[in-house]
């Protein structure tokens, strides 16, 4: 069975460990239709967009996780069950990360463990300590492969499959993946875009890449090493601490500002910095102008782009950001 | 048409001056989200400031567009909330319809009612530099789970000592007692007035309730709800006594889903009054009545319950099931659903509760406060179409 989900704070590894496939669902090519007649037109096209391939028949999941970040998924919880044969569960991650949530996180983890093996799922400790450590693997290859240059084509497909045929696929990318040295360096910071043209135009522009976005780095940025399991609390224990550190989301309340210090190190290091938003996603937009304003004190040139899914024009997105170039050489 | 008119607007403005000026001599204000438990606060003698009651004001006083138009100007998109682009938009103007709010020495900020106001908040923490408290209430999609009150129940203790730090001032349990009492009776006062609409013809229609509710949102836990809402029930008791309504002839008695239309609120009372439609009630007023169950061995974990079970935090199955006793109670004949580009987790799922209703229903596309979102014509034909198949 393949489980869906929408969240990179979604624990995979637990999915995985109950012998189910957990695959990412992302908003499609085609135009949307169906969904427009169960969710208003200012709900962001990501949730749109992957309604409507659900409505559609276009995604091979039988279940959904839906992990608790912004208002819209959490309403497209319901909508979602009403309107497609597959199982869906809500896993409220707290929107708070801090010593306080953390219990109720692990609560929430063992609660998700019995739904998994309500689906029909059937975890082991031996069983999840091999995907704890497969996807400790994929995210070890994927933080060097992009370290030698990113690859979005990459990093978008292994989401959609087995960890274990992703690990395969990484490892062949890496065998041959080739640095950029010498081109001017964005960062690119946002939500989700899962269409790998979008960051083929920035290349063909001139630009060396990183990036700080949910269907790129943040999808295997974790800051907790490995370490011994012995029971299924040290599995909960180990995974609080994976998803509480790893690289923060605009949809999560940290009391240091977690975020702007996570950003503004990241550029450091760049030319520029594009904010790839995607329309209406409220989390990324509230904290955009004072960030700008963060790395424009900086002495960082930045643009906003604002993508909408299906993406209209790429014309138009390659003329601004040749502009962009030009600013930034 | 000449709307009626009730004496209570009257005292409510009085009521809400005194409240505003209360504001301005507080020695310790916090600014907070409308679903907060405010009682903490008020038990502490800390003054809380709505920013969402701003927003209100500035979307009845029609000024949305232009205050929002400073937050914009910073980069503030305009697809993000009115209400909190009106209240950035205030801080950078430095002024607005009732000179500004005073600057508050914490933030309170509690997701039951959106995880926009997370966002906001952390906006208005970063412009003040004073510290956020988040209350974070997980979202009760189908069951309320001990778990889900046990972090939250935590969370309330961590606020008080939160607020002891802050402030240097203790909470004493007479007087969070005393204070949750005056929110029970507050509550029940104000849900003694809404439960007027159910005589026929109905006393009242949405938009006095709409009018009339600042006190119990701002002053709930102090005596001043209590008093007012008594009175104005009163004053609904002699219409009722009369057998006069709020509007001339009741023939369809109709409910309203989701935050009024602020800048508009007389066009839409007018327009219903004159095609012989009642909005009876709501669901964005009902929100605030009965929510208290308090048991007295345990208030924080009464709270917890309180104000993790509200209306916006709950999953559609729990909505229609609030919409339908609504329905029942009221004997309405139809819903007329406010599509709110404003807020995401009161519209998102509209589409689907129209299907588990037990009465017809219409959707408008609007906005609470900016009417850039308005067009009059589109909600004009909509709502014709939709009163003449109900009649």
């Amino acid at each position: 069975m393949n489980v869906g989900y929408l969240c990179t704070y979604t624990p995979k590894e637990l999915i995985d460990g109950a012998g189910f496939t957990p695959v990412r669902i992302f908003a499609g090519d085609n135009p949307i239709s169906l969904a427009t007649a169960h969710i208003q037109s200012y709900a962001c096209s990501q949730a749109r967009g992957s309604f409507e391939r659900a409505l559609k028949g276009e995604l091979d999941v039988q279940a959904v996780v839906f992990t608790r970040c912004c208002d819209t998924l959490m309403r497209l919880t319901d909508i979602w069950e009403r309107n497609t044969d597959m199982k869906v569960h809500n896993l409220e991650f707290p929107s708070r990360i801090d010593e306080k949530s953390r219990n109720f996180f692990i609560r929430e983890l063992e609660d998700f463990v019995a739904v998994l093996e309500s689906w029909g799922g059937e975890i082991t400790l031996e069983r999840v300590k091999e995907s704890l450590s497969l996807y400790r693997v994929l995210e070890e290859k994927l933080t060097r492969l992009f370290e030698i240059k990113p690859d979005y084509e990459v990093a978008i497909r292994v989401q959609e499959m087995n960890v274990r045929d992703a690990i395969k696929l990484v490892d062949e990318k890496l065998e041959k993946a080739e640095g950029s040295e010498g081109r001017p360096k964005v960062l690119i910071t946002g939500s989700v875009c899962p269409f790998v043209d979008v960051y083929k135009l920035f290349e063909d522009a001139g630009f060396a890449l990183m990036d700080d976005i949910c269907t790129g780095t943040r999808f295997f940025t974790f800051n907790t090493p490995e370490r011994e399991i012995r029971n299924m609390e040290d599995v909960y224990e180990y995974l609080a601490d994976k998803y509480f550190n790893k690289a923060p989301c605009p949809t999560k309340h940290f009391s240091d500002d977690r975020r702007f210090e996570y950003i503004l190190n990241l550029a450091k290091d760049c030319d520029g910095v594009v904010f790839l938003l995607l329309k209406f996603c409220e989390p990324h937009f509230y904290d955009y102008p004072q960030l700008k304003e963060k790395l424009e004190e900086m002495g960082k040139k930045t643009l906003l782009i604002e993508l909408e899914f299906p993406i209209a024009s790429y014309e138009q997105l390659r003329t601004r950001i040749e502009a962009f170039y030009e600013v930034i050489e | 048409m000449t709307l009626k008119k009730l004496r209570a607007s009257d005292r409510m403005k009085q009521l809400m001056g005194g409240y505003y000026m209360m504001g301005k001599q507080a020695e310790v204000n916090a600014w907070v989200t409308s679903g907060a438990p405010v009682e903490l606060l008020y038990a502490m003698d800390i003054y809380p400031v709505y920013p969402e009651n701003h927003g209100a004001l500035i979307g009845a006083a029609k000024q949305g567009p232009y205050f929002s138009d400073f937050a914009e100007k910073k980069g503030f998109s305009r697809d993000l909330c009115s209400y909190a682009r009106c209240d950035i938009g205030c801080v950078y103007a430095g002024t607005s319809p009732i000179g500004g709010l005073p600057e508050p020495n914490f933030l309170f900020a509690c997701n039951n009612i959106c995880n926009t106001v997370i966002k906001w908040y952390q906006v208005l923490s970063r412009i003040f530099k004073v510290p956020l408290f988040v209350l974070d209430t997980p979202f009760v999609r189908k069951e309320l789970k001990e778990s889900y009150v046990r972090y939250v129940h935590d969370q309330l203790y961590e606020f008080v000592d939160f607020v002891e730090r802050v402030t240097g001032r203790e909470l004493s349990d007479s007087k969070l007692r005393e204070t949750l009492a005056k929110s029970v009776e507050g509550v029940n006062a104000y849900a003694d007035v809404l439960h007027m609409a159910k005589h026929k013809p109905s006393p009242l229609t949405c938009f006095d309730a709409f009018i009339n509710m600042a006190p119990i949102v701002c002053l709930r836990g102090t005596e001043y709800p209590i008093e007012f809402y008594a009175e104005m029930k009163k004053e609904l008791m002699e219409r009722v006594e009369r057998g006069e309504g709020a509007v001339e002839n009741e023939e369809v008695r109709l409910l309203w889903d989701n935050i009024p239309v602020w800048y508009r609120l007389r066009w839409f009372a007018e327009f219903f009054a004159e095609r012989d439609a009642c909005l009876v009630a709501d669901t964005y007023t009902n929100a605030w009545t009965g929510f208290i169950s308090m048991d007295k061995s345990d208030v924080f974990w009464s709270m917890a319950e309180t104000y993790t079970f509200i209306y916006l935090n709950i999953g559609l199955e729990h909505m229609a099931e609030a919409i339908n006793r609504l329905i029942n109670y009221y004997d309405v004949d139809g819903v007329v659903i406010h599509s709110n580009r404003s807020c995401k987790p009161y519209s998102f799922g509209q589409y689907e509760i129209q299907k588990m209703i037990d009465v017809p229903s219409v959707v408008i596309e609007a906005d609470m406060v900016d009417s850039r979102a308005f067009s009059e014509a589109q909600v004009e034909t909509r709502l014709e179409a939709f009163l003449e198949m109900l009649k």
